[in-house]
């Protein structure tokens, strides 16, 4: 798995390339928390576009980061689901409690 | 059942991928379309993290057993840890509609697979999963 992150106007994007589970969840979860607890990003934007398979820990380590996001008065979004990707957020019930755009451009100008 | 498919490996997170791998292919060679092949995959993954953090405490170096076999128009999977065991009135998923991370491997199981089987006993536990072709998976929403 990479990970890494870029600016685009005034949003962070964490671009994740490869499979989240169990081994790798770690390094996705410090990233985000990073961004959002540490540098205190206004927008943070995670393109799942390269994710082909997430598994409870990545579910875990978004959940996180949606959370910390509300704490600090920041936006968390999600983006590039694949269709595995988004089946294992439709089973946990959680897809409904992320904001979760189609596109990099579709999140990134959202109000 | 004799398992067509036997796995020993270490509890080693590394490793999860090629576990998977194995048990896609062997469920779509036992005719589960792609779909199923996926949602089996990631139930056999959710045990095996389950066995990592919750019998071996994340001990990397612990052995697990895995059997993967065919019976009853379906698919049997056996994985057998020697770590600690877990009570069955303990192995509660959470409640869904509160939103927190953690606690949503056993949900994924059970969602998934027909059939979970789990038992703590002398020095090993097993636990058994069961999936019937056609019997489609719901992603409740």
């Amino acid at each position: 798995m990479n990970i890494a992150t870029r600016q685009s106007g005034n949003s962070t994007v964490v671009d994740v390339q490869g499979d989240i589970d169990l081994y790798n969840s770690p390094e996705v979860r410090k990233i985000i928390l990073e961004e959002l607890k540490e540098k205190k990003v206004p927008r943070l934007v995670v393109n799942l576009t390269g994710v082909r398979y997430i598994d409870s820990s990545g579910v875990a380590s978004l959940v996180e980061g949606l959370k910390v996001s509300r704490t600090m008065s920041s936006r968390f979004m999600l983006y590039g689901l694949s269709p595995a990707a988004r089946e294992v957020l439709e089973l946990s019930r959680l897809i409904r409690v992320f904001e979760v755009y189609g596109t990099e451009q579709e999140a990134l100008q959202a109000k | 059942m004799d398992h067509a498919i036997k796995l020993t490996f270490p509890s080693d997170p590394r490793y999860l991928g090629v576990v998977r791998g194995t048990v896609e292919r062997f469920a779509a060679m036992a005719g589960f379309d792609e779909e199923d092949c996926r949602w089996i995959t990631l139930a056999v993954h959710e045990a095996l993290t389950n066995v990592i953090r919750h019998a071996y405490h994340n001990r990397h170096d612990q052995p697990v057993e895995l059997g993967l076999g065919e019976r009853d128009g379906g698919i049997e999977v056996l994985m057998v840890d020697h770590g600690t065991g877990v009570k069955q009135e303990e192995m509660c998923g959470r409640d869904l509609e509160d939103v927190k991370p953690g606690g949503l491997g056993l949900h994924m199981i059970r969602e998934i697979m027909n059939e979970t089987d789990y038992q703590p006993l002398e020095g090993r536990n097993e636990l058994r999963l069961f999936k019937k072709k056609g019997s489609k998976t719901s992603v409740g929403e």
